[in-house]
């Protein structure tokens, strides 16, 4: 991989050549521009818009149109809820996909590959063919309508333990965890004081993708939730009333609850490439 | 401090179609450096890991002093671990490395550090207490692995190959330090090695295995000079012991016209055949007239400076054999020569060509 790549290597780091900034700028702005048009369709009327040439540069028109979302839906109140609910089942995932994936990778007891099976086996049951009876448990639980309906069965996934068993497996010599035992350590304080160390950048990786996943979801929350106590994608809905809704206003809306995502990206950001770079030194 | 006993030990890896270590006894006095020996496969590791409690035990017990831990957790054996690949906390430094186990116990911060600079300053680690792992070369790991195990003054420390991942020259040096720090420490060593070059210089007693079942216990030069059986005899020296094919009849071998007395022991039971064994400095090279001696075609000599060990073919019955024999004056043969040798009969072993078993 490193031979054919264009660059030169100063002090044992590769320096990317002209020709990979260009494809990693050309990417990134295709990747960017939806992001940057939304800015622009937000402080711009439907009419303005629509009209011969589309405008490029976003106008302060677009504060107003945030306080109009902010009056027609209740995005505070989403946001918040969405930050509960994404915040609670990251926290849930990442820790219980972690210890379930340090026991399958490396702790020895009766049924363990079976119990793997099936875990993973779940990953291929369609989320909606559960919702009916999950609806109806949380029910009976007393729980629809609130954010618990949302947390709970998000709070662990197959994906996440088979995820952290594949990296814990690979990354943790077995010597590492039996020298642990040797020095008086068991099995819990292993896994903190030796496995947590080395399974950070998949446990980031892990955190991300789940309050990616746990943001985004619309689905269940608006089957689950009322527009009473949403979270943010369903508070989104509020925005879109009407006979001919303001596109500005949606896209604002939209905006407004996007920027939190993006700040805990930035944050969890240098943990992942980390990670990414700490596997490239050891292979 | 304390002795080791294994009292039938046996360990059965799972859909493995034979034991791994098959009824071991082994008993290891208090302060003793055991080196368990033999080639690859024969159960070495697994042997060490069933005392460090890394593996169970099947069957039969391990004792610690007079204490039965066949079911003890590792953590409760007080024993210390060296592994092959020293397994050192990677993000932890030296110092905390080497604290692990103390922390562990709930030892105080400053009994700690002064327990570490101690162990640090024996291995001359002092000045890498706060580096980690990665900034360390091959020999300074090892050394922190081995200020790890020592920190804790255990009972009991078990060493899996912990030299195999240095070269040549540092493991000869390290080699030296290990056996010196047992000797000051005086702590019970069981160590792990297929080199038998280690085994012999090192351990107190070596203990050969093959196939899972133990061969020989005995002091190196014990096993050196009377192997127990064809393995041992194969195994330990180097070069090999040459084994040669012998028919034996009124106390006496013939080995392709050559007499050699044998003890009362290998001569009878209705026993024709035998295998001598004759180690290559066994063998005298003797004069063309001397007519009890076998014909030596050199194929090869190595000269090492001090040592010359000549290569060649003999006839014994129908059979071209393989020889070693070690000649003291260097220059004197040249390949393409032929040239007579004759094993001293004093340092002829002899073994049951059936069983392996040592006569005598
Ligand atoms: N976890 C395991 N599962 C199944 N079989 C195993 C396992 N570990 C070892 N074995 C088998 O048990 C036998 C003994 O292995 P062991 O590791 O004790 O050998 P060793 O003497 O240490 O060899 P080496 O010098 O190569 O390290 C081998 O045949 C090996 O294949
Ligand atoms: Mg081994």
């Amino acid at each position: 991989m490193r031979a054919r790549t264009h660059g030169a290597t100063v002090g044992g780091v590769m320096r990317g050549g002209w020709v990979s900034y260009t494809l990693v700028g050309l990417v990134t702005l295709v990747s960017v521009f939806p992001l940057y048009y939304t800015i622009v369709m937000a402080s711009h009327t439907n009419a303005e818009m629509a009209s011969g040439t589309p405008p490029v540069l976003p106008t302060l028109s677009i504060v107003d149109n945030v306080k109009k979302a902010l009056d027609l839906a209740p995005l505070n109140q989403g946001l918040i809820n969405s930050l509960i609910v994404s915040g609670a089942i990251t926290v849930g995932t990442v820790t219980l996909c972690t210890l379930a994936g340090f026991a399958f990778a490396k702790l020895r007891f009766r049924g363990s590959a079976v119990l793997l099976a099936i875990c993973v086996a779940t990953m291929m049951v369609p989320l909606q063919m559960g919702v009916i009876p999950l609806y109806m448990m949380m029910a009976r639980l007393g729980l629809a309508g609130h954010l618990q309906a949302v947390i709970l069965p998000s709070l662990c996934t197959a994906f996440g333990v088979f995820f952290m068993r594949q990296y814990i497996a690979g990354a943790v010599p077995d010597e590492l965890i039996e020298a642990a035992y040797m020095d008086g350590a068991g099995p819990f304080r292993v896994l903190v004081s030796i496995v947590v160390p080395a399974a950070r950048p998949a446990m980031a990786v892990l955190a991300m993708l789940t309050f990616l996943t746990a943001w985004n979801d619309f689905f269940w929350p608006i089957i689950v939730l009322s527009t009473q106590n949403p979270t943010v994608q369903v508070s989104f809905q509020s925005l879109a009333t009407g006979y001919a809704p303001q596109q500005s206003i949606i896209m604002a809306g939209t905006l407004y609850g996007t920027v939190p995502v993006l700040v805990v990206f930035a944050l969890l950001g240098r943990q992942i490439v980390g990670g990414i770079m700490q596997g490239a030194v050891k292979g | 401090m304390a002795t080791v006993t294994f009292k039938g030990a046996q360990r059965w890896y799972a859909g493995a179609d034979s034991p791994a270590v098959v009824g071991l006894d082994l008993e290891i006095g208090d302060g003793e450096f055991m080196v368990l020996v033999g080639p690859s496969g024969c159960g070495k590791s697994t042997t060490l890991r069933m005392l460090a409690g890394l593996e169970p035990v099947d069957a039969g017990s391990v004792f610690i002093g007079d204490r039965d831990v066949s079911l003890v957790p590792p953590k409760d054996r007080d024993i210390a671990m060296v592994f092959q690949n020293y397994a050192l906390y990677p993000h932890m430094t030296v110092e905390d490395n080497m604290g692990f186990a103390l922390r562990m116990a709930g030892m105080k911060r400053p009994e700690r550090r002064r327990r570490v600079a101690e162990a640090a300053r024996m291995l001359g680690l002092t000045d890498y207490l706060d580096r980690k792992p990665r900034a360390l070369s091959g020999g300074q790991r090892q050394r922190v692995a081995m200020g790890r195990a020592i920190v804790r003054d255990p009972a009991v420390f078990c060493m899996d190959e912990p030299l195999s991942n240095l070269d040549a020259k540092m493991r000869v040096q390290t080699r030296a330090d290990i056996a010196a720090l047992q000797a000051e420490l005086g702590t019970t060593t069981v160590y792990v090695t297929h080199d038998q070059v280690e085994a012999m210089t090192m351990g107190h007693r070596v203990a050969v295995m093959n196939e899972g079942a133990l061969q020989q216990v005995d002091v190196p030069l014990g096993l050196y000079d009377r192997p127990a059986n064809l393995f041992v005899a194969g195994f330990i020296g180097s070069p090999r012991m040459n084994l040669l094919p012998a028919t034996v009849r009124d106390g006496r071998a013939t080995l392709g016209g050559v007499e050699v007395p044998v003890p009362a022991a290998a001569d009878g039971g209705g026993r024709a055949a035998v295998v001598l064994g004759v180690r290559p400095e066994s063998f005298r090279l003797v004069p063309g007239d001397d007519a009890a001696a076998l014909s030596l075609e050199v194929a090869l000599v190595e000269e090492l400076g001090a040592d010359s060990f000549v290569h060649g073919h003999v006839r014994i019955g129908d059979e071209r054999q393989l020889l070693i024999v070690r000649s003291g004056d260097r220059g004197s043969v040249r390949p393409g020569e032929v040239v007579r040798v004759r094993p001293d009969p004093a340092r002829t072993h002899v073994f049951d060509a059936q069983t392996g078993a040592r006569l005598d």
